[in-house]
């Protein structure tokens, strides 16, 4: 315990160090040239130099190998947990969080949907190592590779168990947010998951203060509820899960027979601890296979029902766009072209495109959107249906043991464990 | 946690998940019940129409100004050495001209069709920084030489001017223009010359290449120093973003341009000036100089001149010497001049130095050329030699004035000395006490210089130093005024003030 506080205190330490070192920083601005160039809000630090950029892919896959080995060979969670502290090192503060894997799947998608945008050969490994590995291990990259997670894992303090339909309710919103980032990402529109990364602006002690703030509010809610953004908004989070079901290999609470001693039970902060199922008390429960049917023949009706709302949202989810926002709000109010503050009217004046061009532009992307929408909005009714379906289905399960989608490979649990090898 | 629970759990998930579920449906429907697709209501045809409308309501503006007392047209009887004078038949000939055109003519068709600017028109008029032709040599009589802005004697009106500038009134007929601007809008005013109403404001917004957000520039440069100017056909002006912009005498935007941000570290101050349905734009900048003529019917470019010259933030000047009319310019180091139908450069002398912000005078044949910390010149125009130099007193920001056979210097540090044009001795010197950023005119004999508190000294235009009256605008000032039948048009800080008798 004393250990774990002296981390958590560390920690604290270091955040409060960035956050003296951006306050100094909003001291002094950045300068201003006299040409009214104005410098735009940063996005993206600069991109790595020559074989730089494959040092990173290097490190990746030397903390994903040491987190496989931590996790699944040496059992040791003080090895993860170090390796955590490197990568929040690293990737966070070094790297200012890009690049990063979390992200990576929108350049991906953007590269399928953009044939004159290419993904480097880095970002493709940033994007593949980490599934490739929660194929054979687990979700090692979560474990110990992700900087996101290890600043969030590194402030757990006291974790509560949320209810499993809570868990189960919550788990939605990732695969929501997926769906919502792979349309944005597809149409050229935005990499929301990059803009809205709560703890890029910590690690690059630079961001707007609603970003800050809501990093500050997650690391502060991850004290009770353990690594919140991994559990209930990670998108690549969605997709590690899916890889870690069909692991080859993945960490275990017992390294023998388990005993049943119910000591791991309160070891997960994640609430990712499967029970034993009492077979007995399931048939008692009512027809399974008869609400397993039911639920079966409805998983259609909930896509159908998702890709007309996905249908009839394209129309405000494609403002997100700028040339539609521009279009609209051109038609809307005539009267903005003489606002000189709208930067965005005025530069679009300045460029000289013409408004039938704009509009038409417009009418494309709302198009692009409109298609999206759907598939969008039919990917979430199927994730509700299954999710669904999944609730009445049960596995024979006689032991304590990790759910292969949601541990994060932490090895929190195998400390508690009393049997030895 | 029991396996009896996990059941329980499992029904309350799946109430959950189809709650959620269906509340986010819900949501998603709900929004887009509430949206509006304005893209199928665009309409090109509806849009260039209320963008007309706009243009059209924003662009006239009124407000209420002091009452005035109508005075009667002083007599206009033009005089001087340089320019011949005008018979009062042929100014009102040439008036009426200009007030036909303006009158019957539709505003595309005034601006293109071209108006033979005059000596004598333009001496009927004040149609740029320093009157005619830039020179500070007013040829209206009857010139008022006491007043008070503070109890009101002598001021006929004063009205407010919307945003600020450093740059003078030019008149021409019964209109007075001004130019202002903030960090948000740059404007153009016209005020009616016999009550002060503000007739229209002309926005210079929207135009392609203008910058986001207008360049630094230092408090006492601004964003709108430049002297618009007018041919009776349009009023053209320009501002420290590089904009430049026609309008016609009623308002209506012609043209609009942006010249390219001007690398300025004060911002850019050269004023214009037209001739020849020529619109002469002075444009020396950190990355160098150049004097370009753009048509005052389009603003498409005639001709570009590249300068051997530094920055600087003096205005041309136009000359005639031999019948025909020439550019006067100086920055360091040349002072040259450039021929107003190719842009060819004449002549030039390596002379001055430093930031040149005084624009040349010019008087028989010679140019008078002087900066602070430099020296002041007397060059022979036609034989390039140097004829005179001194470096007692020097000006800043305020440009001699030569006529005569006399040359004024007005010193930022309160100074007014008088020279012998064609000796360079000197004749007086006047030490007011007060910053002199305003440049001295002289009209109906008399010479006539406001200082930076807005007090205006009127002497006697002699070899002799004998002022004659200080008086008090009541506010600041440090543009140089412009003079129209018998009336004095002075813009202070806020305000732009009529001094008649």
């Amino acid at each position: 315990m004393k250990r774990k506080l002296l981390y958590i205190f560390l920690t604290f330490i270091f955040c409060i160090t960035a956050l003296t070192s951006y306050s100094q920083q909003q001291r002094f601005p950045k300068p201003e040239f006299s040409s009214g160039y104005e410098q735009p809000d940063v996005v993206t630090p600069e991109p790595r130099s020559g074989g730089f950029e494959y040092l990173d892919v290097a490190v990746l896959l030397v903390v994903l190998s040491l987190a496989a080995w931590f996790a699944l060979r040496k059992r040791s969670r003080q090895g993860i947990l170090w390796l955590s502290v490197f990568t929040l090192v690293y990737f966070g503060f070094y790297r200012n969080g890009c690049i990063c894997s979390v992200g990576s799947f929108q350049n991906i998608t953007l590269s399928f949907f953009d044939a004159g945008y290419s993904v480097s050969i880095s970002t493709l490994l940033f994007f593949l190592l980490p599934l490739i590995f929660a194929l054979f291990f687990g979700r090692v990259f979560c474990a110990g590779a992700c900087p996101l997670g290890a600043i969030q894992d590194l402030l757990i303090v006291k974790p509560l168990s949320l209810p499993k339909w809570l868990n189960k309710t919550l788990g939605l919103i990732p695969y929501i947010y997926l769906a919502l980032a792979v349309l944005f990402a597809a149409t050229g529109t935005d990499f929301i998951v990059c803009r809205y990364d709560p703890f890029v602006g910590i690690f690059r002690m630079d961001a707007k203060f609603h970003m800050i703030v809501l990093g500050i509010s997650f690391l502060l809610m991850g004290m009770f509820v353990a690594r919140p953004y991994c559990r209930f908004l990670c998108p690549y989070g969605v997709l590690l899960s899916w890889m870690s079901r069909f692991s080859k290999w993945h960490l275990t609470i017992t390294p023998s027979l388990c005993i049943k001693c119910k000591l791991c039970t309160t070891s997960c902060p994640f609430d990712a601890i499967d029970f034993p199922v009492n077979e007995k008390e399931i048939v008692q429960s009512g027809p399974g296979t008869k609400k397993f049917i039911v639920y079966a023949m409805l998983i259609p009706l909930w896509i159908v029902a998702g890709a007309f709302v996905g249908e009839r949202s394209h129309l405000y989810l494609s403002r997100a766009n700028q040339n539609v926002y521009l279009a609209e709000l051109l038609i809307s109010d005539p009267e903005i072209k003489n606002d000189p503050d709208n930067i965005d009217v005025q530069t679009f004046l300045e460029s000289g495109k013409t408004m039938e061009t704009l509009v038409e532009e417009a009418e494309v992307m709302r198009g692009q959107f409109k298609t999206g929408s759907m598939i969008a909005g039919g990917f979430i009714g199927l994730v509700i249906g299954l999710t669904l379906i999944n609730t009445t289905v049960f596995r024979k399960r006689q032991d304590y043991v990790p759910h292969r989608g949601n541990c994060l490979s932490c090895g929190r649990c195998m400390d508690y464990c009393p049997v030895e090898k | 946690m029991s396996e009896k629970n996990e059941i329980i759990e499992r029904i309350f998930a799946r109430k959950g998940i189809i709650a959620v579920g269906l509340a986010v449906f819900g949501l998603a429907l709900a929004g887009s019940f509430f949206t509006n697709d304005y893209l199928k209501k665009f309409n090109i045809d509806t849009v260039a129409a209320a963008d007309k409308d706009s243009t059209e309501v924003e662009q006239v503006e009124v407000i209420e100004v002091i009452p005035a007392t109508e005075v009667p047209e002083a007599e206009q009887q033009p005089a001087g050495d340089e320019i011949p004078a005008q018979s009062e038949e042929e100014a009102t000939v040439a008036e009426q001209e200009v007030e036909q055109a303006v009158t019957e003519k539709p505003a595309a068709e005034i601006v293109n069709a071209p108006v033979k600017l005059t000596a004598s028109l333009l001496r009927n008029n004040h149609n740029s920084f320093r009157g005619p032709f830039g020179l500070g040599v007013i040829y209206h009589k009857n010139i008022p030489v006491e007043w008070d802005g503070n109890t009101g004697k002598s001021v006929l009106w004063k009205t407010p001017v919307p945003k600020p500038g450093f740059n003078s009134p030019v008149i021409w007929d019964d209109k007075i223009f001004l130019a202002g601007a903030d960090e948000n809008n740059r404007e153009v005013y016209c005020f009616n010359r016999s009550d002060g109403k503000l007739l229209w404001t002309g926005k210079a917004g929207n135009i392609p290449g203008s910058p986001s957000s207008p360049p630094r520039v230092t408090e006492d440069t601004g964003l709108s120093a430049p002297t618009v100017t007018t041919d009776g056909k349009g009023v053209y002006a320009i501002f420290a973003t590089g904009d430049i912009v026609a309008f016609n005498m009623d308002g209506q935007r012609i043209w609009a341009k942006n010249l390219g941000v001007p690398d300025n570290h004060y911002g850019h101050s050269s004023s214009l000036i037209t001739w020849d349905n020529k619109l002469f734009v002075q444009y020396d900048t950190n990355k160098g100089g150049k004097i370009m003529a753009l048509e005052t019917a389009d603003g498409e470019t005639v001709w570009e001149t590249g300068r051997k010259s530094k920055i600087s933030w003096a205005s041309p000047v136009l000359v005639e010497v031999d019948g025909a009319y020439q550019l006067l310019l100086t920055a360091d180091p040349i002072v040259a001049g450039y021929d107003v139908s190719s842009g060819k450069e004449l002549w030039s002398v390596e002379c001055m130095m430093g930031e040149v912000g005084p624009s040349v005078a010019y008087s028989n044949g010679i140019v008078f050329a002087a900066n602070e910390y430099a020296r002041m010149v007397a060059i022979d125009i036609k034989t390039k030699e140097i004829l005179w130099e001194q470096d007692m007193y020097l000006p800043e920001a305020s440009s001699p004035l030569a006529h005569n056979g006399l040359v004024i210097v007005a010193t930022s540090y309160g100074v007014l000395a008088c020279y012998d044009a064609k000796t360079g001795d000197q004749h007086w010197e006047h030490d007011v006490g007060t910053t002199l950023y305003s440049s001295p005119v002289t009209a109906d004999g008399k010479l006539f210089l406001i200082d930076n508190e807005g007090v205006m000294r009127v002497y006697e235009f002699s070899k002799e130093m004998k002022l004659l009256k200080e008086n008090e605008l009541g506010e600041a000032a440090g543009t140089t005024p412009a003079f129209a039948n018998g009336r004095i048009y002075i813009r202070g800080e806020k305000h732009l003030y009529c001094i008649g008798n």
